[in-house]
């Protein structure tokens, strides 16, 4: 009898906290042009404009090299963890070390070689340094 | 149900849950559908489903899961291969630990209310919980760092998407449980013992086969 109440109040539940993750999801999406970098906007060309071309072969996929470009960029020491956001908050925070076998794509998609498929962040709107 | 049969049945099932990931998961992955809401909710819900229906023993899906993992190792092509793996694993876990307080010959499910919320919560929460899961244990496998702040600000979009795998959960289920009097035991040793070994042998070859064939290609 139990069982018979529970289960069904529990996709109630579901149903709810899913309705609302979804709202959330939706009212909080970006559709960002631009890139921010450590708190400056940029757009694609300008970062292609800027940064050094990277191949990663395996993967026949081709864009600018990251650790290149948080140099040009930023400018900063290597000593630090860089958080990689895409519009819909998927975010990766890596180190220097996987940004030196990183690229980022001209379809704004970030991909490390030396990292599985769950690290590549899809439409990045930003990267924050750490 | 003696011990070897079951034991047949887990890879048998497991195969074919693995068989199905590594290549119908990359075909939907490629059509731009959300295929991993889709795999979850269709075929490792209905696959643990027709399972638990068969053979009423605790810890099979569990073993499905591994099997379904391990087979998915083997298929280094279409989307990230070891979080894959471990969210199977997890989606198999996951399920059974959801329907242990359940009875093995599955008497609460008369009602379609019931067989349609079972649906939605058993894949809703392997589709979460296998995301969450390969979220955390996939960075540390690879011997990168876990930050838990990448995975709090992403739980909405993952709680979010959760909803399509378990509104088709809710249609799987009480279409797997038509099936529910077949009785495996019905089955001859001999035809039963061959046709587990050939189709789990047929899964194996395939994706082996398949990998090797484009990695040399």
């Amino acid at each position: 009898m139990k069982k018979k109440k529970l289960i069904p109040a529990v996709v109630l539940i579901i149903l709810l906290i899913g309705s609302v993750s979804s709202l959330y999801v939706y009212a909080t999406q970006s559709d960002e042009l631009t890139i921010s970098i450590n708190g400056q906007k940029y757009t694609v060309d300008q970062l292609f404009f800027i940064a050094e071309l990277r191949s990663i072969d395996s993967l026949n996929i081709s864009g600018i090299a990251l650790d290149d470009l948080i140099q040009k960029v930023c400018i900063l020491p290597k000593h630090h963890e860089y958080t990689i956001v895409g519009a819909d908050g998927y975010q990766k925070t890596v180190e220097w070390e996987n940004m030196e076998n990183g690229i980022l794509t001209y379809e704004k998609i970030v991909v490390f070689s030396d990292l599985p498929k769950s690290f590549r962040v899809k439409n990045v709107v930003k990267i924050e340094v750490i | 149900m003696e011990k070897k049969k079951l034991f047949a049945g887990i890879i048998v099932f497991g195969s074919l849950w693995g068989f199905a990931e590594c290549i119908l998961g990359p075909i939907l992955d490629n059509a731009g559908l959300p295929s991993g809401a889709l795999m979850t909710s269709i075929f490792a819900i209905g696959l643990m489903m027709i399972s638990r229906m068969l053979y009423k023993k605790h810890g099979m899906q569990l073993g499905m899961g591994i099997v379904a993992g391990a087979l998915r190792m083997f298929n280094p092509f279409g989307g990230c291969v070891i979080c894959s793996a471990i969210a199977i694993a997890a989606e198999g876990l996951i399920f059974e630990l959801i329907w242990y307080y359940l009875s093995l010959d599955l008497r609460e499910l008369k009602s379609y209310t019931m067989k349609i919320s079972m649906g939605f919560i058993s894949a809703y929460f392997c589709y979460v919980g296998g995301y969450i899961t390969t979220q955390i244990l996939t960075p540390l496998v690879v011997s990168a760092n876990f930050y838990i702040m990448n995975l709090i600000v992403f739980i909405p979009q993952i709680l979010s998407r959760g909803l399509l795998a378990a509104f088709i959960g809710g249609i799987t289920v009480p279409l797997v449980l038509i099936l529910k009097d077949f009785n495996i035991n019905s089955i001859k040793d001999k035809l039963y013992y061959s046709t587990a070994a050939a189709v789990s042998i047929l899964c194996w070859i395939f994706i082996i086969t398949n990998a090797v064939l484009l990695i040399s290609s």
